[in-house]
């Protein structure tokens, strides 16, 4: 942070250092928070859901960096999920190649895909770039329910896991306990990766982007490959969520690729606000504790995620992250304004 | 040959039906309505539940697509009116909404059991085409296809309201001038693309095995018509159905488990040439 | 005819339907002259714009900068090469500040000038707001200063002016007179302020229908007969 009589010196640019004292500690607090909570937290089934949680955090992060990013709203983000999965099961199932070679692919793969995709997608207005995701998302749905041979269809895929998977007992993976850590620190990781990325060059000029378009045009900036490019780190983001899911669960199915869960990465993204990055995380946090709070409703999961979408977007357009924001801002004198 | 393009045609008639809905509703409102596929299926199993009980697959037909008109006529009370003045995506979000509830709702009340549908009598047998048999309820859905064009067309060329759709799918500033009430057209255009979805619904019952996710499937080849044809086209829907239905009937010929794969091929090479559709303008 | 001009456009043709908005025009702006392009609404002076900046597609012709050809170039090429535009429309960024904007503007320029054009354009003040927060006159500065950024040899203006009080368009047209004697810019300007266009432009085309109709110095053009029945009126007088 700047100093306050630079900033009164210098009202123009309240210089903030890339990485502030505050975001530092939060940094720190965070991860050691986060890695001492099992052992507070001793009942396995709430670490289980928080561990769930902490996922779909991840998911939900992908989902509302496109929307902060470039103002796009995707539908499909299930698509590199479940993708994920299914780089991992798929050469297990066979034998084709280790597991951590898989789980480069698994992350690699959507990422590109969603990269060569961006550059057709993206330059399609809003509404449309909707509908486009969502057919997408819901095309490898169909896919991995109908090409049974290959994906087991609806009864999806175990996962054969080594005993070790880089190096690290997989047991590991598949225990809430500690997986829950490894989980909380990737997202924690990749919100602060983010942090600075939004900060950097890319990040600001993608903002204007996504601000308005044509004008960034006519100052020089091609529009195009940076929208892509966030849409492809969306997915790459994505996969890493699908990935953390598949080795927890050491199952994929087509449910992964539903549309459905790219709606619950939604939700979480709007309750928890996208305006801020660590809104969406929040988002998760709060609906799975709705989820575990819906109980024995839960055989009618996807009509409640519909429910709450409804909900949610009319009354809560800006999310609990954007009403946190609006009660910084008055607290803060007029004029300074933090984006993200 | 002659039977795959019959079959193609067949498809291709069905998703216009349900993609004009889109388009008419986008036409006006300038949203789209991401429950569309969802209408399809509850038409499908209201006819299904209805034929089924009276034993005759026109009841069932004409309550669908009543029910489905009168569903039409709430959807816009309770989420295309009130939600007008906000951002398009909010009205998308909430059609997502739905779209998941319904999904639910019918998988509870129906299961998710494949269910099927007769053809009704009088249309159960085939006819000669060119010396090949092809059954008469195709053809009778392809004739009513055409049909539900030519009357679209008509009725969008020749009518007061049809004429403020197709003014106000073009240019939104000038029909806010002609001061038309808007909010009584979209009842009605809302009302016949929920109408057309229920259509659509109940005449493929018998063509496709009933299930919660017919929806799905549906809606994504919608979707890439409606985008392919160019967002708000009438004739870019309709060309794009015909393309789209040819594609898919040779997709579950040739390479039935990437069926759903073909189309979307198609759309990401039209994007590329044209990013605004084949009918869309350039912005 | 081996002159090279700052900006040049020759044979511009651009159809909508069977509209013809521009219609074999020719356009030459000598370096460091301020040009006024006037004539009634529809006459094509902002199609005539949007060709030379690259905007518009599907059109016939070719467009010079500073003697080459770039008719092929994007709008991206264009601006690197030094022609800017601002917009009829205000064409900002609302969200950001209004320092941040051209900062992001500076990052694609040679020679970075935010805070020189700051304090030209009078925005120093409220470097720091939020641009959908500024007034309307400042965010019509802010257009202009975005297109500002790097110095661009060739600026081309559409109704900098519009929405504008009286003072405010006199300002105006005196800073922009004042920029473009010290930074050396070939200025064409669309403009309906016609006590704008009169006091700084160093020679007007006047556009009816698509077509050239005249061509001179501001006085030349004010004893046109056409001129003054076409667009003039009694305005001027």
């Amino acid at each position: 942070m700047s100093q306050p009589s630079e900033r009164i010196a210098l009202p123009a640019a309240p210089r903030l250092a890339l990485v502030s004292r505050q975001v530092w500690l939060a940094l720190g607090i965070a991860i050691v928070a986060g890695s001492m909570l099992p052992l507070v937290v001793t009942s396995t089934l709430a670490i289980t859901l928080l561990t769930q949680a902490v996922i779909g955090g991840i998911l939900a992060t992908a989902v509302g960096l496109v929307i902060r990013q470039t103002g796009l709203v995707s539908f499909g983000h299930a698509a590199f999920f479940g993708l994920a999965g299914y780089f991992i099961a798929l050469p297990a199932k066979h034998g084709l190649w280790p597991l951590e070679l898989s789980i480069v692919l698994a992350i690699a793969m959507p990422t590109l895909l969603a990269f060569l995709l961006g550059l057709v997608i993206v330059r399609i207005p809003g509404v449309a770039f909707s509908m486009i995701t969502l057919a997408i998302g819901q095309a490898f749905h169909e896919f991995a329910v109908r090409a049974r041979l290959v994906t087991g269809g609806d009864d999806g895929l175990a996962i054969n896991l080594p005993r070790t998977v880089f190096g690290v007992a997989t047991e590991v993976f598949q225990r809430p306990q500690t997986m829950f850590v490894i989980c909380w620190v990737a997202l924690v990781g990749l919100l602060f990766g983010l942090h600075l990325l939004v900060r950097s060059r890319f990040g600001r000029v993608t903002t204007a982007i996504r601000e308005n378009e044509e004008r960034a045009r006519f100052l020089g900036y091609q529009t195009v490959v940076p929208r892509a490019l966030i849409f492809a780190l969306s997915a790459l983001i994505g996969s890493i969520a699908g990935t953390l899911f598949a080795l927890y669960n050491g199952f994929v199915s087509p449910e992964s690729l539903h549309w459905s869960l790219s709606g619950s990465a939604l939700i979480m993204a709007i309750v928890g606000g996208t305006r801020l990055l660590w809104g969406p995380a929040l988002g998760a946090v709060v609906f799975f504790f709705f989820k575990d709070v819906a109980g024995d409703l839960t055989e009618h999961w996807p009509a409640m995620i519909g429910f709450m979408l409804i909900v949610v977007t009319v009354a809560l357009p800006t999310g609990i992250g954007g009403a946190l924001t609006k009660l910084f801002d008055r607290i803060r004198p007029a004029g300074v304004r933090r984006d993200g | 040959m002659l039977l795959q393009i019959l079959n193609g045609l067949v498809y291709g008639g069905l998703l216009y039906i349900l993609a004009v809905g889109l388009v008419l509703i986008f036409g006006l409102r300038r949203v789209v309505n991401f429950a569309h596929g969802s209408l399809f299926m509850v038409g499908a199993y209201v006819g299904y539940a209805i034929a089924t009980y009276f034993g005759n697959f026109w009841v069932g037909l004409l309550v669908s697509v009543a029910l489905l008109a009168a569903l039409g006529v709430f959807l816009d009370a309770v989420v295309f009116r009130p939600l007008q003045r906000e951002d398009p995506i909010v009205t998308v979000l909430v059609t997502f909404g739905i779209l998941l509830v319904l999904e639910d709702a019918v998988r509870t009340i129906w299961g998710k059991d494949f269910l099927s549908l007769k053809p009704p009598e009088a249309l159960a047998g085939t006819v000669q085409i060119l010396g090949e048999s092809f059954p008469t309820y195709r053809l009778f859905v392809i004739v009513l296809a055409a049909a539900v064009a030519i009357g679209l067309s008509l009725w969008l060329r020749m009518s007061r309201i049809g004429l403020f759709v197709r003014a106000s799918s073009v240019d939104r500033t000038t029909t806010a001038i002609l001061g038309v009430n808007t909010d009584r057209v979209s009842i009605i255009v809302v009302a016949a693309g929920a109408a057309l979805a229920g259509l659509s619904g109940t005449v493929s019952a018998p063509l496709l095995a009933l299930s919660p996710s017919m929806g799905s499937f549906i809606l994504i080849d919608s979707f890439i018509v409606v985008v392919v044809g160019g967002l708000g086209s009438f004739s870019g829907a309709f060309f794009a159905a015909l393309i789209i239905g040819q594609l898919h009937n040779f997709g579950v010929v040739y390479v039935p488990s990437a069926a759903t794969m073909i189309p979307f091929l198609l759309m990401v090479g039209i994007l590329i040439w044209r990013p605004a559709g084949f009918a869309g303008q350039h912005v | 005819m081996a002159e090279t001009f700052a900006i040049e456009g020759v044979g511009l043709t651009r159809r909508f339907g069977g509209f013809t908005a521009l219609d074999a025009v020719r356009i030459a702006v000598p370096d460091g002259e301020i040009r006024g392009l006037i004539g009634p609404n529809g006459a094509g002076k902002s199609t005539l714009i949007d060709v030379l900046s690259g905007r518009a597609d599907d059109w016939e012709g070719t467009v010079r900068l500073g003697g080459e050809d770039i008719s092929a170039r994007t709008v991206q090429e264009r601006r690197r090469g030094g022609l800017a535009r601002s917009f009829q429309r205000t064409n900002i960024f609302p969200e950001l500040a209004v320092r941040e904007q051209l900062e992001i503007a500076s990052w694609r320029a040679e020679t970075p000038n935010v805070d020189e054009v700051l304090q030209e354009m009078g925005l120093a003040g409220i470097a720091h707001m939020r641009a959908a927060d500024v007034s309307y006159g400042d965010r019509r500065r802010l257009d202009l200063a975005l297109a500002l950024i790097g110095r661009p040899t060739v600026l081309l203006l559409d109704e900098p002016a519009a929405g504008l009080s009286m003072r405010e368009s006199v300002a105006l047209a005196e800073l922009l007179r004042d920029l473009a004697s010290r930074w050396k810019v070939t200025v064409l300007l669309v403009e309906h302020d016609m006590e704008v266009v009169f006091s700084i432009c160093d020679r007007i085309t006047v556009l009816h229908l698509g077509r050239v109709l005249a061509e001179g110095a501001p006085d030349e053009i004010r004893k046109i007969p056409e001129v003054v029945t076409a667009y003039l009126g009694s305005t001027v007088e």
